[in-house]
């Protein structure tokens, strides 16, 4: 009879390891019985070593992370107090295009009435003095200049007048996790170093030794181990596939930086500047802004990365705080594992892949991660090796998509510097994407044609960056039914957006507003 | 707008209170706050739900009048027609205020009554007095007086009441669709009322607090009060003849 899979571990911490930790624990009731006899009780244990630093850039979420927080039996107000927390409602793009004052925004809303209506090709008909395409066909990008917050205080834990994620402090949130984890999910905690990795008859990884707790047996192993990958990378050497051929970016210089102010503005949107050869991100926390300049080693010296960092701090915080600034370097390999699940282990968070946090996409993996593990756990270790076929083509699939969406920031770009044009070269373009935009010259992206119903991006994500940096699609070559329905409902919809967006402007209070607020009242559960 | 001002027998002696009822004075509310120690007086002629105040988002208890913004259904010209007014409208135009007192131990801030003189009501030739020939408070204003007292031991009570409910996932919100007699519809939203279901699967010991705060019967009081909701449905019927 195939053994039943009943005990899982986590090797690793941090915001991938707690994540996972919770998500899982949340859908599996966990025995809390410590009795080692009950074999069939579902045991969930983490362990951590107490030395190794977690990596601390994870400070960006999708809007999913509402829904994990809540089905986790957490509550907004607690996470939004002790995670410094602040609310994220799209990307911000300055000099992407031109470098020239040019701005685009992705928000989290898709276009006005978007299951019915495709009103990209009509903000294109529209010539002269027509507004920015997000602010044509969204409302929520009114709300980025002021710095206006998703939701008011009368809204309820997780709800929200436009769709919103959250900018983080990673160290905070994992403690916040492993809490919960610990004191109400019935989680395992074990700090301690893993010496060893001890093989089972068939391959499987049997357990693993500790310096300090002795052996932790388990029937399914989670590495969240970083980019170390202890498990799927050093014990079971599954490599890592680079895609620093298409995305060249492989070192980040992250640094702090202050408010002048307490009451300063915090950011609804991450932002995003372009540089001479990469990117400097901005996550506006209430307390901190933390910055990061990503770009290619192969195109810039340290040196004049940190130089352009520093100047980009001083122009947005002042001298003393770009003198005050200290930039930590990360290197990373942009790529991912040739496989995620292998035999009885399945890595999890930066052991299975990095890539430049340009679309936040790290925290969202891990959370499609957990999920697909909690709600496919195999209930016995033949059905395994099916799950984890399943998971690796997903994920594969899932990494693929990334990578074209990434990439299309890229392609469009009119700027002069040797790293944007080479961004340009063909053979730095992989062939979906290539494809896609031939395609996109004469039929725009639109919902009815992404391949899989729970595609990571939807397509307004690509409409959105496509007509952001003017990107033009022909207009059909024949009259069109569905031309013309459109284009007297997209004349109502630009009306009913324009509206929209003045009242959401006048409707919603600051971030800095409502965080005060949340600090001082919470947030109702209903 | 609204000028409160510390009411001090040397500025105000002459001032008297206009107290009618009428939409002239402000009395045109569509529902206003009130307490669990009132909410015997107010189930008797009131539906009582409840609802997020908009800064703070906290709930409170209500005492409904009407289905839209600014309609009383209970005013009729001159009258107010029903045997108990809310404390919250009975006591315009005054208000409780904290003053921090120099005698004070601890820092604790004294109750002081302040006044509106900006209100309609506020006169110097029609209504009642504030202070007699030798200064000394009118009966009105003591009255006036100890009902700001109740208010606040109401705002006090309805902290309390609140977080027993809220701990014990009593509030819903819910939505009213009313159609009249001509057919149109009135909706009633953004309001939260008790959750009879949840309130009837409550355990002994839980139950056994709520009597303990003294919050059972206003409970049950608040359900009682959803009756009310036929006749305030009736009173709107009532204008459309």
């Amino acid at each position: 009879m195939s053994k039943k899979i009943s005990r899982l571990v986590i090797v690793g911490g941090g915001t991938a390891g707690w994540l996972s930790a919770g998500v899982i624990a949340a859908e599996h009731a966990i025995s809390r019985n410590t009795d080692q006899e009950q074999n069939n009780q579902f045991q969930l244990t983490l362990v951590e070593s107490p030395d190794i630093k977690t990596i601390g850039v994870g400070e960006g979420t999708w809007p999913s992370m509402r829904t994990t927080l809540k089905k986790m039996g957490l509550s907004e107000t607690d996470f939004i107090r002790e995670c410094s927390a602040s609310f994220k409602q799209g990307t911000e793009f300055a000099g992407w295009t031109t470098g020239e004052n040019d701005r685009y925004t992705h928000p989290f809303t898709a276009p006005q009435d978007y299951s019915e209506t495709n009103l990209a090709p009509h903000w294109q008909a529209l010539k002269e003095g027509r507004p920015r395409f997000d602010h044509a066909v969204s409302p929520q990008s009114v709300l980025f200049a002021d710095s206006r917050a998703p939701k008011q205080i009368t809204t309820p834990e997780f709800a929200c007048s436009v769709n919103y994620g959250y900018h983080l402090d990673a160290a905070k949130f994992a403690e916040f996790l492993r809490k919960h984890c610990v004191e109400t999910l019935g989680v395992k905690h074990i700090k301690a170093n893993v010496i060893a990795v001890n093989s089972a008859e068939n391959g499987d990884i049997a357990s693993i030794t500790t310096d300090s707790d002795g052996d932790v047996e388990g029937d399914l192993f989670i590495d969240c181990s970083g980019s170390r990958a202890l498990l799927l990378g050093e014990h079971y050497k599954v490599p890592l596939r680079s895609k620093k051929q298409f995305l060249f970016n492989d070192t980040a210089l992250a640094a702090q930086v202050p408010y002048a102010n307490p009451d300063d503005p915090i950011a609804s949107c991450t932002l995003s500047t372009a540089q001479t050869a990469g990117w400097i991100w901005d996550i506006g926390l209430p307390s901190r802004r933390g910055t990061g300049h990503v770009y290619s080693s192969a195109h810039n010296s340290e040196e004049k990365a940190t130089a352009e960092l520093l100047s980009y701090i001083e122009r947005t915080a002042g001298v003393q705080a770009a003198a005050d600034a200290e930039p930590r370097k990360i290197n990373f390999d942009p790529g991912h594992r040739t496989e995620f699940w292998h035999k009885n282990c399945v890595a999890v968070g930066m052991s299975a892949g990095f890539i430049e946090p340009l679309e936040a996409s790290a925290l969202i993996l891990v959370e499609l991660s957990s999920t697909m593990i909690a709600e496919q756990l195999p209930a016995n270790r033949e059905m395994m090796d099916i799950v984890a076929k399943r998971f690796n083509d997903k994920f594969l699939y899932r990494w693929d998509r990334i990578i074209d969406f990434l990439k299309l920031h890229y392609i469009l770009n009119r700027r002069q510097d040797t790293y944007w044009r080479d961004h340009l070269d063909p053979s730095t373009i992989p062939d979906s994407l290539q494809e896609l935009i031939t395609l996109w010259k004469y039929q725009g992206p639109w919902h009815r044609d992404t391949n899989h119903i729970d595609e990571m991006f939807p397509s307004a994500s690509f409409q959105y960056v496509l007509y952001g940096m003017n990107f033009e699609t022909q207009p059909s070559t024949t009259a069109r039914r569905s031309d013309r329905i459109g284009r007297e409902a997209a004349a109502d919809l630009f009306q009913k957006n324009a509206k929209q967006r003045q009242q959401l402007y006048a409707a919603m209070p600051t971030n800095r507003e409502l965080i005060n607020k949340i600090n001082t009242y919470g947030l109702q559960k209903i | 707008m609204s000028k409160y001002s510390l009411l001090s027998q040397s500025e105000h002696a002459k001032l008297r209170v206009i107290t009618e009822r009428s939409a002239a004075y402000g009395d045109n509310l569509m529902y206003a706050m009130t307490f669990p120690l009132e909410f015997r007086n107010i189930e008797s002629s009131y539906p009582i739900f409840f609802a997020k105040d908009g800064e703070s988002g906290q709930f409170y208890p209500l005492a409904l009048f009407g289905f839209q913004r600014d309609e009383n259904l209970y005013l009729k010209g001159n009258t107010w027609d029903a045997s108990y007014i809310p404390l919250m409208v009975e006591r315009n135009p005054f208000l409780i205020g904290f003053q921090q007192s120099p005698e004070a131990e601890n820092g604790e801030k004294t109750p002081v009554v302040s006044i509106d003189i900006e209100s309609p009501r506020v006169s110097e030739t029609k209504g009642e007095a504030l202070f007699t020939e030798s200064g000394d408070p009118s009966e009105y204003l003591q009255k006036a007086m100890q009902n700001l007292q109740t208010i606040h031991r109401g705002h006090e009570q309805n902290k309390l009441f609140i977080a027993a409910l809220l701990e014990n996932d009593l509030l819903e919100g819910f939505n009213l669709e009313v159609t009249l007699n001509d057919g149109s519809n009135n909706r009633l939203e953004g309001f939260y009322t008790i959750n009879e279901e949840k309130l009837a699967a409550l355990q002994p010991e839980a139950l056994g607090k709520l009597h303990e705060q003294g919050f059972l019967q206003a409970i049950y009081m608040a359900v009682a009060s959803f009756s009310r909701v036929t006749g305030l449905i009736g009173k709107k019927n009532a204008t459309l003849d």
